[in-house]
């Protein structure tokens, strides 16, 4: 990925709307998300996930459009895998095969990729970040936080111009967590990283909050997060759960 | 998990289940012996008879389960026209429809814990030893309790093979899918030893 | 004993979220059902009585009234249906499967267990299936077989994949994996 590329991406949400399990999500958001680093944060619930899908195109809207860089991403799926990619929360729920290589070259192959090239991408890789020796190793023998590179290596293989992060350092321990953020930090390409983890986004470009379905702020990181921390102080020291 | 009985009341919903079990065995057997179409026809209408307290919408959720005898009513159907035996096909498939109105009814106005209620009484008069009733009984607890969590993990486990394939999802998946199952059948025995074992 | 009580009940939770997942395409571009194939599995890898008790469990929960059949069929009315004698069959069919699996206990190939399944999957449950047709709907062995012929072919993918699973599960666990 030519990391001279300054040519803006333009992610776009033009009046969605979704409902799901009978109940109104997205009623008409319209997003930009055009910065290289753009972090969403938000309660539980607040329709971050379904943004992340939304974004990927693994969720179709009901009506409305979302495109990356012009792809309409739920429909035309093929050029949506080479353009956006996603880490999920749990490597557990998106590791599909046995083996570290095996896993790596999956979205290489079904991107039409014979195998031979696959595999020669995947230890190219693998040397770059310096584990070369993971390649026959059998995922459930590795830590959380190593399961977590393996996903992140394997989507960056697909070599995709946005990344969208799914919480995806939820309960990694810190030192983990730090890695794998410099690692992240040092990529061209652009992020769209939901989180719970404020100190992460500080020095992002653009925050976004979202309350039930709807953008409750939008900004710096100096504008938006202490206005978020403000608020959920302020309902932590409530004592009513009816809104848990 | 959702069971199918249904939530609209009727009559039906009152009666205790092992009475309604043995009539429905009866009257399975009672259709063995139907051979022409007027007894056949007379055996429907009796059972749509029996659906009509419930109402409309209960006459519906009724038809909705009987819709996967459709593919099987165009397959035999289709087989007794090519064959010129129609009024055979018909009888044929009258008793079906009959027969699992009438076990749908059954389904439909029984409640999951009776049901239950009704083996764990059948069990004990076949003296079934106490230790075995107590197992089946944490047995189907499980698979009710973990059918939707599984559930749950293989719809992200397509939704992981979306984000990289345009393909619809092969085979592959269910190694990583009966993985989990085989997972958490380990952790659960270790909480249940834990709990004083089974 | 807890061990076995919750991988039988854990294997008969995984046939019924086969049912509720979206099909899988089992092979390029032919959308099929993997439920059935959730019955031969339990055998390979549960073994012989183990895969027969999670299939009776599942379709004892059938029968109390819970949707779990493919569809969100469920209920007494399946068993008095045309497909009673394929539901009779699945506990039987993974009982054989899970004993020709243990019994050629496969050393890291997937034809054995495929094989297994096949009989297990196919003959024997297609056996009790056509015979449960027949008597169901009185129509005879011949044009029952009949009718019955053209699920075969989905069935034999469905074994051979039953193989390839067993396989790549028998790797990734090795001492949990019967077959």
């Amino acid at each position: 990925m030519s990391g001279t590329e300054t040519k803006t991406l333009a992610i776009r949400l033009q009046d969605v709307r979704l409902t799901l399990g009978g109940k109104a999500l997205f009623d008409g958001l319209s997003l930009g998300l055009d910065a290289p680093r753009v972090a969403v944060i938000g309660r539980n619930g607040a329709g971050k996930s379904q943004l992340a899908r939304l974004v990927c195109g693994l969720t179709e809207a009901d009506s409305g459009t979302v495109t990356v860089a012009g792809v309409d991403v739920a429909k035309d799926r093929k050029a949506a895998i080479g353009t956006v990619g996603i880490l999920f929360q749990n490597p557990d729920h998106q590791i599909i095969f046995p083996t570290v290589a095996e896993e790596m070259a999956f979205g290489l192959t079904q991107q039409g990729h014979t195998r031979a090239d696959a595999a020669a991408m995947v230890a190219d890789m693998l040397a770059k970040f310096e584990r070369a020796n993971w390649t026959d190793r059998a995922v459930h023998t590795l830590s959380q936080g190593q399961r977590h590179l393996v996903c992140l290596m394997s989507v960056l293989l697909m070599q995709p111009r946005v990344i969208v992060l799914d919480e995806p350092f939820a309960g990694l321990d810190m030192a983990t967590v730090l890695r794998l953020t410099r690692y992240l930090d040092a990529l061209p390409q652009h992020l769209v990283h939901i989180t719970h983890d404020l100190d992460s986004i500080a020095s992002y470009d653009r925050v976004i909050w979202m309350e039930a379905g709807a953008v409750q702020a939008d900004g710096t990181p100096d504008q938006v997060i202490p206005a978020y921390r403000d608020a959920m102080t302020r309902m932590g020291e409530r004592d009513d759960f009816a809104d848990l | 998990m959702i069971s199918l009985t249904s939530d609209i009341r009727t009559p039906w919903h009152g009666l205790p289940a092992g009475p309604k079990l043995l009539a429905l065995c009866l009257w399975t057997l009672a259709l063995t012996w139907v051979q022409v179409v007027p007894v056949a026809l007379g055996a429907c209408a009796a059972v749509a008879v029996l659906y009509l307290p419930g109402g409309v919408a209960f006459v519906r959720q009724g038809l909705r389960l009987l819709k996967p005898l459709w593919v099987f009513a165009v397959l035999v159907g289709g087989w007794h026209v090519v064959t010129g035996e129609i009024a055979q096909g018909a009888v044929i498939l009258l008793r079906l429809a009959a027969a699992i109105a009438a076990a749908n009814l059954v389904t439909l106005t029984t409640r999951l814990d009776t049901m239950l209620a009704v083996v764990e009484r059948a069990l004990a008069v076949l003296r079934v030893p106490p230790l075995f009733r107590k197992r089946l009984a944490l047995a189907v607890a499980l698979v009710i309790r973990f059918t939707p969590v599984l559930a749950q993990k293989g719809s992200q486990l397509v939704l992981a093979w979306r984000a990289r394939s345009a393909r619809r999802p092969g085979w592959h998946l269910m190694v990583p899918f009966a993985l989990t199952a085989l997972d958490d059948a380990e952790r659960v025995a270790d909480a249940i030893r834990a709990r004083g074992g089974a | 004993m807890e061990r076995t009580i919750t991988l039988i009940a854990l294997f008969a939770a995984l046939i019924a979220a086969l049912g509720l997942v979206p099909k899988f395409d089992l092979a390029s571009g032919v959308p099929i059902t993997a439920q059935s194939m959730g019955f031969m599995l339990a055998g390979t890898v549960l073994g012989a009585k183990r895969g027969a008790l999670a299939a009776l469990l599942f379709l004892g929960l059938v029968a109390l009234g819970l949707p779990l059949l493919a569809g969100g069929r469920g209920g007494l009315g399946v068993f008095t249906g045309p497909t009673l004698g394929f539901l009779v069959g699945f506990p039987i069919a993974a009982y054989v499967t899970g004993a020709l699996a243990q019994g050629w206990a496969a050393k890291g190939g997937f034809i054995l267990p495929a094989l297994a399944a096949t009989v297990g999957g196919i003959v024997v449950l297609y056996g009790f299936g056509i015979a449960g047709f027949a008597v169901v709907t009185g129509k005879s062995i011949a044009a029952s077989t009949a009718i019955m012929a053209v699920f075969i072919p989905g069935d034999l993918i469905k074994a051979v994949l039953t193989g390839l699973i067993t396989q790549g599960l028998r790797k990734a666990r090795p001492d949990l994996v019967v077959a």
